[in-house]
């Protein structure tokens, strides 16, 4: 019986938040399709500011972390390649390793550590203040305010830094074969391309979309849930990165084995 | 316009603020609800207006559900509130302005109307030269009157008060005053205020409640 209490506790819990999770995005889902006319300029306002700060501040950072990533995978593929004579196999491996995973993936990670602890230290913090009730009292629904914009601007955001760091790490990985390798520009991206498919594209579409909701909801729910005190804040904050980060590898799995396996 | 039936509600750390408390207060009615400091009264308001959830009971609002029901989401589109906070309530990252802005955006109105609305409604409180300034960089009483302009900028059929007049001098409560004044005289509006001292405010409530403090449970020797 003890052991039945002990399992059930945290698999309860863990239900319980799949629940929030699942209400947190019907609520936020209803809230946008009813958006009327004057509220567009105050989302829309709002949604940009979330795509300039997720987006476009972490665009240099992102654009340079691939850039080394693509130099240092085609060091380490070129030199293992070369010795088997399967030099032109290393577009497919920088589609397999970088556009496929770790573009989509340390995306997520990046975002997460900016973006996800922002929004949830920023709603709880509105929480405390009284921000949240105000909102809500005076006719402002939180979740048209406050969600709608962060999950748009998030989607917006993660698509837009997947595409950044695809092509920064081609650049890296093409530079590095160009400079030590001598390898053409032709040659590069012909073994690229022929190593992408439209199912790679699906993947990372779908990738984006479901990292960047499990992103702002996992983040939302830890900060909206701040309820007493300012040191519930951090506790937020590292919930949020644990959590989300592990949606985001069990998301990643579940595609790969979906699309791959 | 605001129903109560059977209400029963709690502190955040389980103490029982209220049990069976039944209101009725008709369009254009007043209610004034007084009580020690922390004897719920914030709460109460809180729950009036769908933003705690009552521990049991009912609570309509102009004839919509609030409790058993969705609280304040329930009351979204239909019925205009205005909530003047004792602390806090303001959006930080808005400017005082803006923040009297937001809701009537929300609301659907012109641009025009939005701007005549929520700066006419500072420079009624005296704030018209911070208007551009974030709640932040204003004094406690400038945002207490802040909290007062944005109700006013509403235009809102239920008005709630949580301590109005609570760090406001002499000086200061002039303008606040007068206003509660106004809601009170005003026929389509409901007033609702809670407050520590009520002998300013006794006067303008038709229907007082007073809340008795329940103290709270003495802590068990270890």
């Amino acid at each position: 019986m003890a052991f039945l209490a002990w399992i059930g506790a945290p698999v309860r819990s863990f239900l319980a938040f799949l629940g929030d999770q699942a209400h947190l995005v019907l609520r936020t889902l209803r809230s946008g399709l009813a958006l009327r006319a004057g509220q567009v300029a105050v989302v829309g306002g709002q949604t940009k500011l979330q795509v300039r700060f997720t987006g476009l501040d972490a665009a240099l950072l992102v654009a340079g972390m691939a850039l080394l990533l693509g130099a240092v995978t085609l060091i380490q593929a070129f030199s293992q390649l070369s010795g088997l004579g399967a030099e032109h196999y290393i577009g497919t491996l920088m589609v397999v390793i970088i556009l496929r995973e770790l573009g989509p993936l340390l995306t997520a990670v990046l975002v997460i550590g900016r973006s996800a602890t922002a929004i949830a230290a920023e709603l709880g913090t509105m929480q405390l203040n009284g921000e949240v009730d105000a909102l809500l009292a005076h006719g402002v629904d939180p979740y048209r305010y406050l969600l709608l914009p962060r999950w748009a601007g998030v989607l917006v955001a993660v698509f837009a830094l997947v595409v950044c760091f695809d092509a920064a790490a081609l650049g890296g990985g093409f530079l590095v074969a160009r400079l030590k390798y001598g390898l053409a520009w032709g040659f590069f991206m012909d073994s690229v391309r022929q190593a992408l498919s439209n199912l790679d594209f699906a993947a990372t579409l779908l990738k984006v979309a479901l990292f960047a909701g499990a992103i702002t909801f996992h983040a939302c729910h830890f900060g909206l849930g701040v309820r007493r005190s300012q040191t519930e804040i951090p506790q937020a904050v590292t919930r949020t990165v644990v959590s989300a980060l592990a949606a985001v590898f069990v998301i990643d799995g579940l595609i790969a084995a979906l699309f791959y396996f | 316009m605001l129903q109560v039936r059977g209400l029963a509600c709690e502190s955040p750390e389980g103490r029982p603020l209220a049990e069976g408390l039944d209101l009725a207060v008709g369009k254009g009615g007043n209610l004034l609800v007084t009580g020690a400091s922390g004897s719920g009264k914030s709460r109460l308001l809180k729950v009036l207006a769908g933003l705690e959830r009552p521990r049991r009971g009912e609570v309509r609002l102009g004839g919509i559900a609030v409790w058993p029901g969705d609280g304040a989401l329930a009351l979204l589109g239909r019925i205009r509130v205005g909530f003047a906070f004792a602390a806090g309530g303001l959006l930080s990252n808005l400017s005082l302005v803006d923040n009297l802005a937001l809701p009537l955006r929300f609301l659907g109105l012109p641009e025009a109307e939005v701007s005549r609305r929520s700066e006419g409604a500072l420079i009624r409180l005296g704030l018209g030269p911070l208007a551009r300034l974030r709640p932040h960089a204003v004094s406690g009483a400038a945002r207490k009157h802040a909290n007062l302009a944005r109700v006013l900028a509403l235009e809102p059929e239920l008005v709630i008060l949580d301590d109005p007049l609570e760090g406001l001098d002499a000086a200061d409560r002039g303008a606040a005053l007068e206003l509660i004044r106004a809601w009170a005289a005003d026929p389509g509006c409901t007033l609702v205020m809670a407050m520590e001292e009520a002998e300013t405010l006794s006067g303008l409530a038709a229907e007082r409640l007073h809340l008795q403090s329940v103290p709270a449970a003495p802590m068990e020797p270890a």
